[in-house]
């Protein structure tokens, strides 16, 4: 079904809404949670979370991009479960992907501690827009969607390890952009 | 800052970025013009005769009394269509839908059905409609009566006629489409003796229940023969014409019921015909090479205790899905398996379901089954209508009433899957090993016999069958 007749029937208050985006998008998000958690319960539940927060959110959202709208809510659900309770259980799911991340953080002193997040993606968004389209997408689809390395070097015909040296020089590029433009954010 | 913040940054980038890194890369999307296409068809033509000719003579040809009107659906406007184009299609989508309320009853029917009339030979290619079958059974309720009917409805699952009714509607509806994307027509048809007086209500229930046109001429003639097999033929496109020839309606017969069931869809997802490429299907009697369609997607595949299974869905609702018995289990032995048949029907399968990378390998592959319905039928307890002595055709005509038997419970499906152009693909094979997060990976080869299943935008199973041998129609 069109992303706009699934906003729609969430508009219409029709719970077959969540039917209808759990058969769309179900993969897309027990893919990111799972990625993450590493759990299949965990993320069955935080799937079940996503679709109650979206019914919870339109209206009044009209999403212009239902698949982003419902990962990221995934996402920041993951993310929060895992924060919560990564002291009693370990994963490398969120581990890897933040350790990987660190390599982005800038020097201290460099960009203001207190950043907004919102502020943060609107840079991590102009980043993306000068990268060559080929980079931009295997960042996005390792660090927004979560694939494996294995699978993006596949797809992009590469080896695993160049491609993991491929994301190493990405990390470290977004972390010198950040530094460059920190003081200005 | 921390990689934390690092992590909640990119989670908020632009919609248009994370779409776009969404989207298939860049070397599959010169796929995007190539589409395979799934197209289905079943017949089933249910006679109904007396034991004797009531009378010789006669000559004039098959004349249509009747022809129904199908709801009339907005063309879908594509990606770029406008708003008031797709308004008018979405509503014309909406319009079909119905609440089909409890359905345990109706996969019930659905299983076992397909465990009657999908398990009697063996080591055969074998397809029929779950759907054209209970159709046709709920129109054959309405011309009987007594204990002919309540075997029917029992069969069915259903509490009585009322109920039956809506139900049937309902499925009617939900299976229509024709909206330039999918279609799937269930088309329904009488064929009356030009000389037996029938009853008008009926005929109009099953004209405004079921769409049904309704056609009159001299039994047994070559003129209605061919007028019968024009029509099946074009309600299912042609594509099962070669079946369609081989029914002829015997002079004793006083009316036929013809119900067909035409399903053609693209696929959600393209195949590539690069990936196209000969490989061993492990026969009963044998190996034979045969095309295999190859595509790896990370999505799910499903686990039950005897086969495991994956589904393609179709372009804007309806999937076809293909389980795999496990080494050792034949489809039949699936058919009777519990577990595989609450898999098959149901619509719920999360329970089945594991995220994985699947390297798919599905034959490309043209099955048909032509096959007398009767002892099937008699499995499911329908026995009356085919006792002369017992059948109760009463609500059906006004003159003949003793006698009356089915005398022909002819079903025929096909099953065709289609390749349309060629192009290059420039990733293939996935390489193991390096520093990924655990992740199932999953070889999914349809190299032995296996089940499949065409739903619905509804989820209901329009087509059931079992590939044997993958090429032979």
């Amino acid at each position: 079904m069109d992303d706009h007749a699934i906003v729609e029937l969430y508009h219409r208050r029709e719970e077959r809404a969540i039917a209808e985006t759990d058969q769309k998008y179900g993969g897309l998000c027990r893919s990111i949670a799972l990625g993450l958690l590493g759990d299949r319960e965990d993320a069955e539940e935080c799937v079940n979370d996503t679709w109650h927060a979206a019914w919870n959110r339109m209206p009044p959202d009209w999403p212009r991009s239902l698949g982003a709208f419902l990962g990221r809510i995934t996402r920041n659900l993951s993310i929060s479960r895992w924060r919560r309770e990564h002291a009693q259980k370990r994963y490398d799911g969120v581990e890897l992907l933040l350790s990987e991340l660190e390599d982005c953080v800038p020097a201290p002193g460099t960009v203001e501690e207190t950043l907004e997040r919102r502020q943060l993606g609107r840079a991590i968004s102009a980043w993306l827009d000068g990268l060559e389209e080929g980079d931009r997408r295997i960042f996005l689809r390792r660090y927004w969607y979560g694939d494996a390395v294995k699978d993006l070097a596949a797809e992009a015909g590469q080896g695993a390890n160049a491609l993991a040296q491929r994301l190493l020089r990405l990390r470290k590029g977004l972390r010198a952009f950040l530094e460059s433009e920190g003081v200005e954010l | 800052m921390k990689a934390d913040d690092i992590f909640d940054g990119v989670t908020d980038v632009r919609d248009d970025l994370i779409d776009g890194a969404g989207e298939a890369p860049k070397q599959r999307s010169r796929w995007t013009k190539r589409r395979w296409l799934g197209a289905v068809a079943a017949v089933l033509v249910v006679a109904i005769a007396v034991g004797a000719f009531l009378r010789p003579g006669g000559g004039l040809t098959a004349y249509a009394i009747a022809r129904a009107e199908y709801p009339r659906m907005a063309p879908y406007p594509g990606e770029g269509g406008s708003r008031a184009a797709y308004d008018a299609w979405w509503e014309s989508v909406k319009a079909q839908r119905r609440d089909l309320g409890d359905t345990s009853a109706l996969e019930m029917f659905f299983a076992r059905s397909a465990q009657a009339f999908l398990t009697e030979k063996p080591g055969e290619n074998r397809v029929y409609s779950p759907v054209n079958v209970y159709l046709a059974l709920s129109m054959l309720a309405y011309l009987t009566d007594g204990d002919s009917r309540g075997q029917i409805l029992e069969a069915l699952g259903s509490g009585g006629m009322d109920e039956l009714r809506k139900q049937a509607n309902d499925v009617w509806n939900v299976s229509y489409r024709d909206d330039g994307v999918i279609t799937s027509i269930l088309a329904s048809s009488l064929w009356l003796d030009q000389d037996v007086s029938f009853n008008r209500d009926t005929l109009d229930a099953l004209a405004r229940d079921f769409y049904a046109s309704s056609y009159r001429g001299k039994m047994g003639s070559k003129e209605l023969d061919k007028a019968l097999q024009n029509w099946l033929n074009e309600q299912t496109g042609g594509l099962l014409e070669e079946q369609a020839g081989n029914v002829e309606l015997e002079p004793t017969t006083i009316l036929a019921l013809a119900t067909t069931l035409y399903f053609k869809a693209p696929w959600a997802e393209e195949f590539s015909k690069d990936q196209t490429a000969p490989q061993t299907f492990h026969t009963p009697t044998g190996d034979v090479e045969t095309d295999f369609l190859h595509q790896w997607s990370s999505g799910s595949y499903y686990l039950g205790d005897k086969f495991s299974a994956v589904s393609q869905s179709f372009k804007e609702g309806g999937a076809m899905w293909f389980l795999l018995p496990d080494e050792g289990v034949t489809p039949e032995e699936l058919l009777a398996d519990e577990e595989a048949m609450e898999f098959l029907f149901t619509e719920k399968k999360y329970d089945w379901e594991r995220p994985a990378l699947v390297n798919e390998a599905i034959p490309k592959f043209d099955v048909s089954a032509q096959f007398d319905l009767k002892d099937g039928l008699k499995a499911l307890g329908i026995t009356d209508v085919f006792d002369r002595e017992r059948a109760d055709f009463t609500p059906m005509t006004t003159g003949v009433n003793e006698h009356i038997t089915l005398n022909q419970t002819s079903h025929a499906a096909r099953v065709v899957i289609d390749e349309e152009g060629c192009i290059a693909a420039a990733f293939t094979v996935l390489s193991p090993g390096g520093d990924a997060p655990p992740e199932e990976e999953v070889d999914f080869v349809l190299d032995r016999p296996f089940l499949f299943c065409v739903t619905g935008d509804s989820g209901l199973p329009l087509f059931v069958g079992i590939v044997n041998y993958p090429m032979k129609a």
